[in-house]
């Protein structure tokens, strides 16, 4: 009884610290919005088309984007068919491995927070810098579009 | 009691942040960056609320602003996407122009086809069966006008005008 009470209260505990700690709620739900678009990318295949989301650039303009074949380069790559996956989409493997960095950035950047509490403002400031870097780097065929 | 208040809008403030973010990530791509639109609204509604309600209780704003603030930039971008889209469709003679040279190239080629053709032409009535078969080669057009003419034909007539010259010249052959 009374190990399941203090389990309990250091679970609130925890509870009660991350919500303190906005820095790692971000990377936990993004690292989990990460893992969900490696899942769909997962599920769904371009053998059998069966993609929920089409275009919505091309329907309105009917002319294709820069990120059209993106979901099938996505599943292709998951399932290790680099070429095929450059085929359909050739900035496919730049934005995926935009996304797989981040997943390792954001655990990784999340157990430095936790370990060393007296830089957690440089650690914060370098991870704004560098993940914004990156993320310039890979969606910037994109960006262009939009400019 | 004061832990509750404490924690004020803190689980619509995650809710804002988890929304925001995946706008974010939805909002950068051009294929679906329009419907982002829908998700980032919703996330700065969330957001207000919750920093509406923390203001009151003096709880913490930090995972409320984040979320704001994310929402937004997604949102805008996500808004951006509307302006491409348009540009697209406010220029529509890009896209004629493209029609425009399919249709004359599909033209050009059946023209050709049929410059080449060997037509031939069956009729039936009451048993009698008369086949009538032509060659609509230019050249051999022309090479037959000019036996029939004595070489006075011009070289730039065309098919249908040498028809009816050809026409013409047999009925005067057969008078």
């Amino acid at each position: 009884m009374l190990l399941y009470e203090r389990k309990n209260k250091t679970k609130q505990d925890m509870k009660a610290g991350l919500r303190n700690e906005p820095y790692l709620i971000i990377n936990i739900i993004f690292a989990g919005v990460i893992l969900l678009i490696f899942a769909y990318s997962g599920i769904f295949s371009s053998e059998k088309d069966n993609y929920p989301v089409t275009c919505i650039h091309e329907k309105i303009t009917g002319e294709q984007c820069v990120s059209c074949g993106l979901s099938r380069s996505f599943s292709l790559i998951v399932r290790g068919r680099f070429e095929e996956a450059y085929q359909w989409n050739r900035y496919g493997m730049r934005i995926f491995l935009f996304f797989a960095a981040q997943l390792v950035l954001r655990a990784a950047f999340s157990r430095f927070y936790l370990k060393y509490p007296d830089t957690r403002k440089q650690l914060i400031i370098i991870d704004c810098i560098g993940s914004g870097i990156i993320f310039l780097v890979s969606f910037w065929p994109f960006i262009v579009s939009i400019i | 009691m004061e832990e509750v208040k404490k924690n004020t809008g803190q689980n619509l403030g995650i809710a804002a942040l988890i929304t925001a973010i995946i706008t974010f990530v939805l909002a950068v791509v051009p294929c679906i960056g329009l419907i982002a639109i829908i998700p980032g609204i919703i996330a700065i509604i969330i957001a207000s609320v919750g920093l509406s309600q923390a203001g009151r209780n003096n709880s913490p704003r930090g995972v409320l602003r984040a979320g704001l603030i994310i929402a937004i930039i997604a949102s805008m971008i996500s808004f951006s996407q509307i302006f491409v889209a348009g540009k697209f469709i406010g220029n529509p003679n890009k896209r004629l122009y493209g029609i425009h040279n399919f249709i004359n190239d599909i033209q050009d080629n059946v023209t050709k086809e049929i410059e080449d053709a060997n037509v031939s032409i069956k009729v039936e009535s009451n048993g009698n069966k008369v086949e009538i078969n032509t060659n609509a080669n230019k050249k051999d057009q022309e090479q037959k006008l000019e036996d029939l003419e004595g070489g006075n034909t011009l070289k730039q007539d065309s098919i249908q005008k040498h028809d009816s010259i050809q026409k013409h010249a047999t009925v005067r052959k057969k008078k």
